[in-house]
């Protein structure tokens, strides 16, 4: 089995993010950090590799920040590493990273299974995956909240998918396209041995031309989103009222009936 | 001088705080009230590497030098200013290391890899209820050959992990005098590993104390205790010196969990004082309150230099052989000496910040106050042993006051 494993470094979900006049978007001096999603995909790949032997590979299309997502997946226990990155995919939108995400998979060849994360946390278009499915011409099984089986003899997987309807089991032919979602595993934090071979361990670049990907394809001029006005939304205006009861009971009664009578349950 | 973190420094620090921001951290209070580790903390530690991390991996651990253990020490003090799971920690990490250096191979190959999967405790017992800090005259338990075994008799008291040793298993590296004769100096002691568990003739018995609950202090009697002979650590009559090495490790690790917890105070402290307002203006605005803040940050800056820097002599004696013990010894004795002092006095500065509400159990400061406090009165060396090393590496052995107790 090869399992690719596609992630995102962003800032850390505690960052505060600010827009200044012209449009620009900070998010201060935030640690960067894995994008948490893709932490389940990380540990799920890790999870399928164990039990079915193989390799993990994480990939990353990004600047050298990008590192800091490919050294915490390492560090989880993943055995390979790529970042693909030219200055010609800064300002790429989901058409355009799938485009490039698709071209490095291709260019590995023998992958069995891509996993993504169900969206990043600091742009979250929950996009990109399915995008990816749809270059490939593989599957796409998003939302996934419990891998029921893989049959790697077969070539085929069953999975749980998570949906606003319910729960759907679907089965799909191998390769395929899987995104997951919180609640299909617990991922495992890094450890001292894994940070070791992360801090020791070569990352490959691979460029535009080494991947066969068109300049064209790619950045702002291969993105179908553009972005006329970048400007922070107004402030929220709310209100803070205190349920003033005798006892615990009385006042879950009346908050209950306010969340009623505003429709919230 | 390089004062930047490498790249695995880095990524370890980070992990160890992930690991104790969100697992330990939430549940300090927790600790502090059921007077236990929880095992799936343990556990946790295990993954992660951090459970006797200076143990090579042959044995399960993660083979990691002093600056990475020291790391890891301040992130555990900052996420859990009780110091309980700090103190499980270093005393694993500090006698773990000498019981993996001088143990035996068979008896390393029984405990170190539980010990690492957090399976087992493992300890250190030299305090007898003569004293701690003078060793020569108040280590009375005694060991001696008995064909093929090790006969103890004795007591050993305010012993950190005896309920965790003996609900878990694991063993204590014991002192004992095995040399009765008393102008034997300081070679007239053994190290032992003494599993608590399952060994009969060990009495023991429990202490309540003030802080750092989730971790147990007891004590032990030993009566006719019989032992083979692999679980002698070390040379013989050369348990002094073993000792004294795990003394600095663990003075060392000491010096940092005791920076992490006070930094965490610190941390509280300025919330506080930024937020908490008074005749019209935040508290951090008064000259009475951001001066003594100042004060103690720079003082607790200097601390942790001189923490890391005993860490890094310790890697330079470890891992290069350009350090000797009285490097280290003096490094970590001060590290020891200032650390707790200074936790002490910020963690009382926060408290006063706080006002009323830190003498209640809604602020974790004074689980913070109570725990480091038996870093500040003794536990791996009291004060004024410090300040003994120290003046022993200035001025020579021949100032020693020990010197001068013995002749009068």
């Amino acid at each position: 089995m090869h399992i690719v494993v596609c992630t995102k470094y962003t800032p850390d979900s505690e960052a505060k993010m600010s827009v200044d006049e012209e449009g620009n978007i900070s998010w201060g001096d935030s640690p960067l950090i894995i994008n948490p999603w893709d932490e389940y995909s990380v540990e799920e790949a890790l999870l399928l590799r164990d039990q079915h032997g193989g390799t993990v590979t994480v990939l990353s299309v990004g600047p050298e920040a990008a590192l800091e997502a490919l050294k915490h997946a390492v560090a989880m226990g993943a055995d390979e590493a790529v970042r693909v990155w030219d200055e010609a995919c800064a300002g790429s939108d989901t058409l355009a990273t799938s485009y490039v995400l698709a071209k490095a998979v291709e260019k590995m060849g023998d992958v069995d299974l891509v996993l993504c994360g169900k969206s990043t946390i600091d742009a979250q278009t929950w996009q990109t995956g399915v995008a990816l499915a749809t270059r490939l011409g593989w599957p796409s099984l998003m939302y996934t909240i419990n891998l029921v089986e893989l049959r790697s003899e077969e070539r085929s997987i069953t999975v749980e998918r998570l949906l606003e309807e319910g729960r759907q089991v679907v089965e799909a032919p191998l390769p395929a396209v899987l995104g997951t979602t919180k609640g299909i595993n617990e991922p495992r934090y890094t450890s001292f041995i894994g940070i070791r071979k992360a801090a020791q361990m070569e990352y490959p670049l691979w460029t535009l031309e080494d991947i066969g990907a068109e300049r064209e394809k790619v950045g702002p001029q291969g993105s179908g989103v553009r972005w006329p006005e970048v400007f922070e939304p107004p402030a929220r205006e709310g209100e803070a009222e205190i349920i003033e009861a005798e006892t615990i009971e009385e006042k879950a009664r009346i908050l209950t009936e306010m969340l009623l009578a505003e429709k919230v349950i | 001088m390089d004062f930047g973190w490498t790249e695995e420094q880095r990524l370890w620090r980070r992990a160890v705080r992930d690991f104790a921001q969100n697992e330990i951290a939430p549940r300090v209070r927790e600790i502090d009230e059921e007077e236990f580790i929880p095992r799936e903390i343990v556990a946790g530690m295990a993954d992660v590497g951090l459970l006797a991390p200076t143990v090579g991996e042959e044995y399960g651990g993660a083979g990691a030098d002093w600056m990475m253990a020291t790391i890891a020490a301040e992130e555990l003090g900052r996420a859990d200013i009780s110091l309980a799971v700090p103190v499980l920690y270093l005393v694993e990490a500090a006698w773990g290391f000498i019981f993996y250096r001088y143990g035996s191979s068979g008896l390393k190959q029984e405990y170190l890899p539980r010990v690492t999967r957090g399976e087992a405790f493992l300890g250190i017992a030299t305090t007898e209820p003569g004293g701690g800090s003078d060793i020569l005259g108040a280590c009375r338990t005694r060991g001696q050959r008995d064909g093929d075994r090790w006969v103890f008799n004795g007591e050993k008291v305010y012993i950190s992990g005896v309920r965790e040793s003996l609900d878990w298993g694991g063993i204590h590296l014991m002192l004992a005098r095995t040399d009765p004769d008393e102008d034997a100096g300081h070679r007239a002691f053994t190290f032992f590993a003494l599993p608590l568990k399952g060994t009969g003739g060990v009495i023991p018995t429990y202490f309540d104390d003030m802080g750092r609950m989730g971790i147990s202090t007891g004590g032990f009697a030993l009566d006719e205790v019989r032992l083979p002979l692999e679980h002698q650590v070390g040379e013989l009559n050369k348990g002094f010196y073993h000792a004294m090495e795990g003394f600095s490790a663990a003075r060392t690790l000491i010096g940092a969990t005791c920076v992490g917890a006070s930094e965490a105070a610190l941390a509280m402290g300025m919330d506080q004082i930024k937020l908490r307002e008074a005749f019209g203006r935040p508290i951090a605005s008064f000259e009475g309150v951001q001066f003594p803040l100042a004060n103690l940050y720079t003082d607790l800056e200097g601390v942790r230099l001189s923490t890391y820097k005993a860490a890094w002599l310790m890697d330079q004696m470890y891992r290069h052989g350009a350090a000797t013990h009285h490097d280290i010894a003096l490094a970590a004795a001060m590290a020891k000496l200032k650390a707790p002092r200074l936790g002490f006095s910020i963690m009382n500065e926060v408290a006063d910040w706080h006002g009323a509400m830190a003498y209640t159990k809604e602020c974790p400061i004074e689980m913070g106050i109570r725990g480091i406090r038996s870093y500040s009165i003794g536990a791996e060396g009291t004060p004024n042993v410090m300040r003994m090393i120290i003046a022993r590496e200035l001025l020579g052995k021949d100032f020693l006051p020990t010197l001068y107790t013995n002749k009068s």
